[in-house]
């Protein structure tokens, strides 16, 4: 060169942001795909058609009795013998019973007063055993 | 100014591109409006404790399908952020689950310490409606916590 004193280089001196756009909306494309909202959770059950009722043999029955308290009144069938359990128990419990008698059904009647937990304990634990069919009533004196 | 190559030259100083350089900034002020002018529908959560549960599974269906019944401790319902009084829920159920062409899954979004009177009487009116799919909403418990209790 001719001159030198001369400083001018080629390269810029800027930093090059003409693709920052393209690089924003990668991003803002690759989040939008990414992103997945929670979904709801709960125990799903099938509630029965209107006046349709089954008359279900006392045999295939296990009666889960839900007391205000929490604990949990096994009786099966026509038997008067009530034997008392906590919800977390049921579960092995459901698991020995089916076993035996696959065409059990759990009827689970809850206390007018006990909480809405303790019938969520139980049904919670039935469907962790696997449970299909279950019957939700109210406790009638 | 003299005219070159005999007038026959076309090049003109206009750029023949549609300019595309500031077409990435317009879609971000457009983009930027229309984040600032959304407004989310107002669904307002009730202060509900949640029940948990281990086997506690995803509601597998669509949001639009999904129609939640909150339910206070006192036994108060609100469904779609009205509060309605206990008997006419299968009133209004019954028409959102005729809409729906029977796909409507009804969660039932209880606090934990709701007595199970009031359960039963929503799961009447329910029954009454003609309601086959219910979900019991509920936390996801883990084995640990179960422990502890």
């Amino acid at each position: 060169m001719a001159v030198l004193n001369n400083k001018k280089s080629k390269v810029s001196d800027e930093v090059p942001t003409s693709s920052m756009a393209d690089i924003a909306f990668l991003l803002l494309i690759f989040f939008l795909v990414t992103t997945t909202f929670p979904k709801d959770k709960g125990l799903g059950v099938v509630l029965p058609e209107p006046g349709e009722e089954a008359q279900v043999s006392q045999k295939n029955i296990l009666h889960l009795i839900v007391q205000p308290t929490g604990i949990v009144d096994v009786k099966r069938g026509e038997s008067t013998q009530i034997q008392q359990m906590r919800p977390r128990e049921i579960e092995g419990l459901w698991r020995q019973e089916v076993s035996a008698n696959p065409n059990l059904i759990a009827a689970v009647k809850t206390h007018p007063d006990a909480s809405y937990k303790f019938m969520m304990d139980v049904l919670d634990a039935l469907h962790t055993a696997n449970a299909e069919r279950i019957s939700l009533q109210v406790l009638e004196n | 100014m003299s005219i070159k190559g005999g007038g026959f030259e076309k090049s003109s100083k206009a750029s023949s591109e549609v300019p595309s350089s500031s077409l990435a900034d317009i879609a971000f002020l457009l983009l930027i409006f229309f984040m600032v002018t959304t407004v989310f529908q107002q669904d307002r959560d009730r202060p509900i404790e949640w029940p948990e549960a281990e086997a506690a599974e995803k509601i597998d269906e669509k949001q639009k399908n999904i129609l939640n019944i909150w339910m206070e401790r006192d036994g108060s319902i609100f469904i779609n952020d009205q509060p309605v009084p206990m008997v006419d829920v299968s009133q209004i159920v019954a028409p959102l689950y005729a809409d729906s062409e029977r796909a409507l899954v009804i969660s039932i979004r209880g606090d934990r310490d709701v007595p199970y009177r009031f359960m039963d009487q929503v799961q009447q009116e329910l029954v009454a409606a003609g309601v086959v799919r219910v979900v019991f909403a509920a936390q996801m418990e883990q084995a640990m916590q179960r422990e502890r209790r």
